[in-house]
């Protein structure tokens, strides 16, 4: 099941040094690109059907060309390497086993938005990351495929590492650029939309790691090439970290519209022995819970996603046994979201606070049903009242465990405690 | 005229103007959207979320007003019920960590959160967990006292020191609840509009020690007036109560808004000058070193202006125009010099560009209009061989240094019509009272040419002659503020298009042309 | 998330060392406003000091020339940045989710009991701090433990016991 289109150079050694990766094919695709126009490049890529794999899923191509024709302004390219949301780890195999495949991505990308600074929003967390991400692009500046040439060609860009610091929110783009700015990382009301008023007020593309490090293969092998993976309406290929309590956790690199039961069977192991599933989390911590039934005919892929009334999100599975009590893991899941609120709108600022005191004053002993119900009215009254979807991404997926494990909040409300714990 | 778009606003037609967002567009024709960060000064940050409106048929469907722009034919949705729930569920979640102590909270009665508690919300409480904790009575510095529970995070100071006074002494710090209002340590707040703060926070977070506890708020009477603290005629409230068996005093100044003026706001300084309202007053006529009523002190100036051989009045660049008028035509008459020198009421290079004038008497311009001369070679030569001076409210000692000023009393006699007590009072051969600006009414004209009027605000319990009566008691022709702007009508060139009886309550912009024909 | 806002003033006057001062000033080129030196200069403080005080923060915004409440603000709002001295080995360990489920909390209180100390808190001696974080993005070999930047992978407490040893 498992192709290499994005860790073709993974498994070789020393991939990340730019002689072996260029033994290896890297940036054997700029003078192709260099012989192209820009918009041709942008129309190779929409035809590919690539999609941000961030989380939103929003076609890369089509992103690039709302930029606004013939500005005055510079154009910026930041690139999201911010990967917080729980249970997402796959950017950070591309940062440290094939780095210059994502600095070829941000060459082709740049050259076609025509821009001249390129930023990588990496989160701070990230410490061994960024030194590796750091030494290959100093390596791309010594070998000329950066700086004030390119490759030989009269074209300058520079790709400058932005350190965050430990705040989920700035993944979202907006509250990337804030970061970016030296300010607290808060999400900007839209519109303006970055493609028109982004980063220091120019015309801003931002995309995911993963979404820029598919443009060398799109662009060496051809939309077709990139097509012939993955369904029609979600095309390519996605690194899927599966992780949670199954034999084989790990990242693994598959063409989107697999069967999700098949892919954690086979790929990931399978749940461990012994144990039932008990449910899947399909792309991170904010995606709805879906149940081992409802899972049945749920592939990775966008549209049975949301056909399935969840997400495909970052490909960032979590697979649940039936040792998990999901009450506790709600409260786990609002702790974070709580943790991360950037404290800009009330809905979110006062909502998410209010309701983990409430899951833990369930887990105590001391909920009531009307205590249940308030939470599930709260999701309702917090969801989509703020500038992002931060509270949203805790709302949707704690009203999924709400619902779909109402009977183990109920449990704890009763004065039985769940028996069954994680732990 | 600014372009017009018509626009629905839950069903039905209006008119209002284009590029305004929602809540200024739609607030100028009287249908209120409810916000609590937004602020015409400080633009929109869409923060609280009380401004979310439905627009039908709209991608999206729910919009802050703030950073939305009216258009043509949008359908904006405010009683919908989708709409109203969110401007309730937004209020409940604004006050479940605000401590609801609004028995000891300075805003109580002017707070928004009370306000749209009453209109929006009106639920029980719902918390039954433990809010968030924070610190209260920090001292922010410049008199502003910040309680971190009470506040709603809306930033409207923050952006205020950001924006408006480039000083940034105030930040939001943490983040999730746990964010809060702070200064960074050993940097207070340190400009010369920080208590601005206190009327922009909708809520009591920012309250002003000068005011801490010592009024409700629906006690007070709230009476527009002019500041006069400097030349610049900032538009302020007064705002005042006579308490039972006292007298009427005034608690405190805010900024009323006049665009073409100061604005939202006024300085500090100006803020703080309601005192010398309250303390310090003349209240009684002073013949000889002993008090007096009225009458005997004007029995007494009368007398020495008979026997004077010379007679110098002293306007001040604080008087109105009626008085100034009104001196004027008695100076006329009674052959008196004028004189309008007052150096010592400007400050060389305190102006900062934005309110704050050198000026700091708030009528010079009409000395202009009128042709009343301030210099000091002027005065000099008036009162070489005077040997009474009469200020009118006027305090020489801030023009003449001690020495001086005590020369010229040797050999002329000072009468002083004035409001407060101090070096012209005591060393006056006569004082009388009169009433104070917040008590009188009249005409300034600020710095700018701005001609504004402003009303009698106070009314004490034995209140003092206004300085027109006075000066007409002392033989002066005009009989009172009617009078005066009849004659400056009259008379004054530039006032020949100005109805002074109906002066709009922005004021009227007099040209520098209109000015310098005058003074020609 | 804490209050992070109480501040701690060394009494001490702030500066970049030669290394750090060279690369603020190559950092200053690469941005258009010198807002954005803002959070590559808290690193630099913390990368020179182990965390950052009153006074480092005051040279920071004097040094950017921006508001002192800037960096405040970006130095609260970012939990990475540490406004206290950190122990010799300052010991993260991620909380979140996968990292929950598959036994995190069995390690954090091995390390309180072991260390002597709870999440936030740092030892006596100095050697040791300790901090539950949110997700590290190791979900894939969880639990995940975090010292001094290196990840350690697939933890146990008898990983952790070879661990700390290595440390005395």
């Amino acid at each position: 099941m498992q192709v290499q289109v994005l860790s073709a150079r993974f498994d070789i050694p020393d991939a990340h040094k730019i002689e072996v990766a260029k033994e290896n094919g890297a940036y054997s695709t700029l003078e192709k690109v260099f012989s192209m126009q820009p918009e041709e490049v942008i129309e190779l890529v929409k035809s590919s059907g690539l999609r941000g794999r961030g989380g939103a899923g929003f076609p890369t191509g089509l992103k690039w060309s709302f930029l606004p024709k013939d500005i005055d302004k510079p154009v910026y390219l930041a690139v999201n390497s911010d990967e917080s949301e729980p249970a997402t780890f796959k950017d950070r195999y591309i940062l440290v086993k094939d780095p210059h495949m994502l600095i070829e991505g941000i060459i082709i990308c740049c050259y076609a938005i025509k821009s001249n600074a390129a930023y990588i929003y990496i989160r701070g967390e990230y410490t061994t990351q960024v030194k590796a991400l750091q030494a290959a692009i100093d390596e791309a500046y010594e070998a000329g495929y950066l700086g004030d040439t390119i490759n030989g060609r009269d074209y300058k860009l520079d790709i400058t590492v932005h350190r965050g610091a430990g705040a989920y929110v700035c993944g979202e783009e907006t509250a990337l650029l804030e970061s970016i700015e030296g300010k607290k990382g808060q999400p900007r009301s839209k519109p303006p939309f970055p493609a028109v008023e982004g980063l220091y007020g120019c015309p801003t593309i931002i995309n995911n790691v993963q979404s820029i490090a598919s443009l060398p293969f799109i662009l060496t092998n051809g939309a077709d090439a990139y097509k012939a993976y993955g369904t029609e309406k979600s095309p390519g290929t996605h690194l899927f970290g599966i992780s949670g309590l199954v034999n084989k956790p790990g990242m693994y690199e598959l063409p989107l519209g697999l069967p999700i039961l098949e892919v954690i069977e086979k790929v990931a192991g399978g749940v461990r022995d012994g144990h039932k599933l008990k449910g899947i989390i399909p792309g991170g911590s904010s995606t709805p819970v879906i149940l081992p039934d409802e899972a049945e005919d749920l592939t990775l892929d966008y549209e049975s996603m949301a056909a399935h009334k969840t997400m495909f999100g970052s490909g960032g599975i979590v697979v649940l046994d039936d040792t998990v009590d999901m009450v506790k893991l709600v409260e786990n899941l609002i702790y974070f979201y709580h943790h991360e609120s950037c404290g800009q709108c009330t809905p979110c600022r006062e909502g998410l606070g209010w309701m983990l005191k409430i899951v833990k004053k369930i887990i105590r002993g001391e909920g009531e049903v009307a205590d249940i119900d308030l939470l599930l009215e709260l999701c309702d009254n917090i969801e989509m009242k703020t500038v992002c979807v931060l509270s949203a991404a805790c709302t949707m997926s704690t009203r999924s465990y709400l619902n779909k494990f109402r009977h183990e909040f109920e449990a704890y409300v009763n004065g039985g405690a769940s028996t069954q714990t994680a732990m | 005229m600014a372009d017009k778009v018509k626009l629905f606003v839950n069903g039905q037609e209006v008119e209002v103007e284009s590029g305004k967002n929602l809540i200024d567009a739609i607030g100028a024709v009287g249908i209120e959207i409810p916000h609590l960060c937004y602020h015409p000064a400080l633009g929109a940050d869409g923060n609280c979320r009380m401004c979310l409106v439905g627009i039908e048929d709209g991608r999206p469907p729910i919009v802050p007003a703030c950073k939305t722009k009216a258009a043509e034919g949008m359908k904006v949705l405010l009683d919908a019920d989708h709409i109203k729930k969110i401007q309730h569920d937004v209020m409940e979640l604004e006050l479940i960590n605000h401590p609801i102590d609004c028995p000891i909270c300075d805003q109580a009665g002017e707070c928004k959160l009370q306000d749209y508690y009453m209109k929006y919300d009106g639920q029980k409480s719902r918390m039954t967990v433990k809010p968030v904790m924070k610190a209260k009575k920090l001292d922010f510095g410049a008199g502003v006292v910040h309680d971190q529970e009470r506040c709603i995070l809306c930033a409207r100071c923050v952006r205020f020191t950001r924006q408006i006074t480039k000083t940034g002494e105030l930040g939001i710090v943490n983040r999730t609840d746990y964010a809060r209002v702070n200064i960074f340590p050993g940097r207070p707040l340190a400009n010369r509009y920080a208590l601005n703060v206190v009327d922009l926070c909708p809520v009591g977070a920012m309250t002003s020690s000068d005011f801490r506890f010592k009024q409700r708020a629906w006690f007070l009477t709230k009476s527009p007036s002019i500041c006069q603290g400097c030349s610049k005629g900032c538009n302020i409230f007064i705002d005042h109560n006579r308490e039972k068996y006292k007298d009427d005093v005034i608690y405190r100044y805010r900024p009323r808004l006049n665009e073409k003026v100061n604005g939202y706001f006024i300085c500090d300084e100006g803020r703080m000058t309601y005192k010398a309202e309250n303390d310090n007053r003349l209240t009684t006529g002073i013949v000889s070193g002993k008090e007096t009523g009225l009458s005997e002190a004007v029995e007494a100036t009368r007398r020495l202006i008979s026997e004077a051989k010379k007679t110098v009045f002293l306007v001040s660049p604080n008087n109105t125009l009626e008085q100034m008028y009104a001196i004027k035509a008695f100076a006329a008459e009674a052959g008196a010099a004028l004189s309008g020198f007052s150096d010592g009421y400007i400050q060389e290079g305190d102006a900062d560009g934005y309110l704050i004038q050198d000026d700091k008497s708030a009528n010079r311009a009409s000395f202009e209009l009128l042709g009343i001369e301030g210099s000091k070679d002027g005065f000099d030569k008036a009162v070489a061989d005077a040997d009474l001076v009469i200020s009118f409210n006027n305090d020489l000692s801030k023009s003449l240094a001690e020495a001086d000023l005590n020369a010229l009393l040797e050999k002329a006699q000072l009468v002083y019509i004035g409001t407060s007590l101090g070096t012209c009072a005591s060393k006056a051969a006569v004082a009388l009272p009169i009433a104070s600006y917040s008590e009188d009414c009249g005409s300034l004209i600020n710095i700018d040419q701005v001609l504004q009027q402003f009303a009698v605000a106070v009314v004490k319990n034995e209140p003092a002659a206004n300085l027109i009566e006075v000066v007409q008691q002392l033989g002066g022709s005009v009989a009172g503020v009617k009078e005066a702007r009849a004659g400056l009508m009259e008379s004054v060139a530039a006032l020949k298009d100005v109805n002074l009886e109906e002066v709009p309550e922005e004021g009227i912009a007099l040209t520098d042309n209109e000015v310098s024909n005058v003074a020609a | 998330m804490s209050d992070r806002s109480q501040l701690i003033e060394t009494g001490k006057p702030f500066a970049f060392d030669e290394q750090r001062d060279a690369e603020f000033e190559r950092l200053a080129t690469r941005y258009p406003t010198r807002d954005s030196l803002i959070l590559p200069s808290l690193w630099l403080v913390q990368e020179q000091e182990g965390w950052i005080s009153a006074e480092a923060m005051a040279y920071i915004a004097d040094r950017i020339g921006c508001f002192a409440t800037q960096v405040y603000e970006a130095a609260t709002f970012y939990t990475m940045y540490n406004l206290q001295p950190k122990g010799e080995y300052h010991i993260c360990v991620c909380r979140t989710l996968s990292c929950y489920l598959l036994g995190k909390q069995e390690i954090v209180d091995y390390l309180q009991s072991e260390l002597g100390i709870k999440p936030g808190e740092v030892s006596t001696d100095g050697k040791y701090s300790l901090e539950e974080v949110e997700c590290l993005g190791h979900c894939g070999s969880a639990p995940v433990v975090q010292i001094n930047g290196e990840f350690y992978e697939y933890m146990n407490v008898d990983k952790l016991k070879e661990l700390l040893a290595t440390m005395n």
